[in-house]
């Protein structure tokens, strides 16, 4: 089998999203042929980074993908595609899928699988996903037409490293600029100011609810978010009433979680909101009223008042912690 | 200007939808259907432009069941010119990109508006594939929306990871809303009225000049099953300092989560 792994990286390192798909590439067949593809300045020094997670050839595009143009970007994975003919081109669940996934399969003459939490092989592909927000999953069977687009969900596959890595072989991509990629075109990007991890791709998540009463009240979340390195979320209605972004909104409009930990404070645990965590792996919430719906899928159901909890939770976790 | 602004009905968020007993299909009998929330955001986006740019013109695009006609009523009570409804059922995101590029050909938008995941596949793969049917640039998930005044190019923000962008495109092109961009009217009693009297220009894919086969996904779906059921968990109901400390313990030691 062959499949090609579109390889994300930031400041000089893969990003985490690369260890899980070497991961599953692997796992679907021990055997297969690894191909990946890493765009952007900086991506050669990556190279040695991704044959150490089992990857035999890297293909590498630094000129001409200075600037982030979605076009550009989809030609260059669809034209790797049609010269290596693989069975399958996996990228993680995020941004850049979300924008150019769909495309690419289009492109590639395959078919696109979004947001996997599973990927196997068996008279082609098995994959696995949350559809409705989280309340069904559909397993599903793909064998061609061409290659099987999938993302996978973070921190939904395990990660295992290469059980032997070679040097791996650097293809430096030869791409011309076509002036037609560049119709719709990145002008400038500003970096959200903190440092805290992003909230699709976080370990752990601590999310607030209306029940908080103001933003300035948010402060309880981000507070506790720091000492565990954690990022913050919320739920549409803290987003509605104005006390959080809506980049910060958890649930069915906002963004889907699949952290190791989520804990949510004061939440209620509208369907909608379950929707977007219910496949955390553990969860915790805190809530003054004993018959809220999140504890009915809480690991931990802690019944209290989170004004008074989560001050003495964070100064417990800066002790332990630090 | 023209615009195209494409909507999908899809069940309430608060809907209960399960498998069937065999696991071979979904009970959506008697589910509520609404206009995709995100297409909303769409939709009141080409209002705005209509109002910015007047003598615009505004086709609203729907695929699907018997709850496309709801979102032909919807954009007909708000105020779009004409509609297209094409009937099919059971359309994957990309039959659908299909099946609206065929129904957009004539009508030759110079900018498509859509939302930017619909929320019962979440698949986030019509917009881009639509734009690739009308080989046009997209824009994913936008919060804001700018078209210059001379109607070639737009201006776009959006978050994209941690980063906030600003994305420039010329049109044609498809642009998917996110949340942020806009507050959605609502219908007034007299759009309500008026709406009853358009009528969507009714469509099958055959009509499109498409083969039916062609819209089904070739990845096959072989089982529905229901998320896995949690077992209740501990319950903590003590004193607040006593609750965290027990918390923190739990999960160090219980949980092994921190």
């Amino acid at each position: 089998m062959k499949i090609l792994i579109v390889a994300e990286f930031a400041v000089g390192a893969l990003k985490k999203s690369v260890h899980e798909l070497s991961s599953a590439a692997r796992a679907v067949d021990a055997g297969a042929e690894l191909h990946a593809l890493v765009l952007g300045p900086g991506a050669g020094a990556v190279a040695s980074e991704l044959a150490s997670w089992g990857v035999g050839t890297i293909h590498v595009g630094e000129g001409g993908f200075e600037t982030y143009a979605p076009l550009r970007w989809i030609r260059a994975i669809a034209d790797v595609s049609k010269a290596l003919n693989p069975d399958a081109i996996l990228m993680g669940a995020g941004a850049l899928s979300r924008d150019i996934a769909g495309r690419v399969a289009l492109r590639a003459g395959g078919s696109l699988a979004s947001d996997c939490t599973g990927l196997l092989s068996g008279g082609g592909f098995k994959i696995v996903r949350p559809t409705y927000a989280g309340r069904v999953t559909v397993g599903a069977s793909f064998s061609g037409p061409g290659p099987l687009v999938a993302t996978l969900r973070a921190n939904a596959f395990s990660i295992a490293k290469a059980p032997q890595s070679g040097a791996g072989t650097v293809v430096n991509l030869s791409a011309p600029l076509e002036t037609t990629d560049l119709r719709a075109l990145v002008t400038a990007s500003v970096q959200a100011p903190g440092t805290r991890p992003e909230l699709a791709e976080a370990a752990i998540v601590v999310s607030g609810g209306r029940s908080l009463g103001s933003a300035e009240n948010f402060k309880l979340i981000y507070d506790l978010c720091d000492v565990l390195g954690a990022a913050p979320g919320a739920s549409r209605a803290a987003v509605d009433a104005g006390y959080a972004p809506h980049s910060m909104q958890v649930g069915q409009t906002g963004k889907t979680v699949n952290p190791a930990l989520y804990i949510a404070c004061g939440i209620s645990g509208a369907i909608q909101h379950l929707a977007g965590m219910r496949t955390s792996k553990t969860i915790v919430a805190i809530n003054k009223d004993p018959n809220v719906p999140i504890f009915k899928i809480a690991d931990c159901a802690v019944v209290g008042d989170m004004f008074q909890i989560l001050p003495i939770l964070t100064e417990e976790f800066r002790k332990l912690l630090k | 200007m023209k615009i195209a602004v494409c909507l999908k009905a899809v069940p309430s968020t608060t809907a209960d939808i399960r498998p069937a007993a065999d696991g071979k299909s979904l009970q959506l009998a008697g589910v509520e259907m609404l206009v995709n929330p995100y297409d909303e955001y769409a939709l009141e986006a080409a209002l705005k432009l209509r109002e910015a740019f007047p003598g615009s013109t505004i086709l609203a695009v729907t695929a699907g069941g018997d709850g496309a006609a709801k979102c032909v009523l919807h954009a007909f009570s708000v105020g779009a010119d004409t509609a297209v409804q094409i009937k099919a059922a059971g359309l994957s995101a990309r039959g659908a990109a299909l099946a609206v590029a065929a129904a957009l050909k004539e009508f030759a938008p110079d900018i498509v508006l859509c939302g930017r995941q619909a929320i019962d596949d979440d698949q986030w793969e019509f917009p881009g594939a639509l734009a690739e049917l009308l080989d046009a640039p997209h824009l994913t998930a936008v919060t804001a929306l700018l078209v210059a005044a001379d109607g070639k190019k737009l201006s776009c923000k959006r978050r994209f990871n941690r980063d906030e962008q600003t994305l420039e495109a010329t049109l044609p092109a498809v642009v998917s809303c996110d949340k942020g961009l806009n507050e959605p009217r609502a219908a007034t009693l007299k759009g309500r009225l008026d709406a009853k009297k358009k009528q969507p220009a009714l469509k099958t894919p055959t009509d499109l000049g498409l083969d039916p086969a062609a819209l089904i996904s070739p990845l096959r779906i072989d089982t529905y099953s229901p998320p896995p059921q949690k077992t209740p968990g501990k319950t903590i109901a003590l004193q607040a300092p006593e609750a965290a400390r027990e918390l923190v313990r739990w999960l160090r030691e219980d949980a092994k989560a921190i």
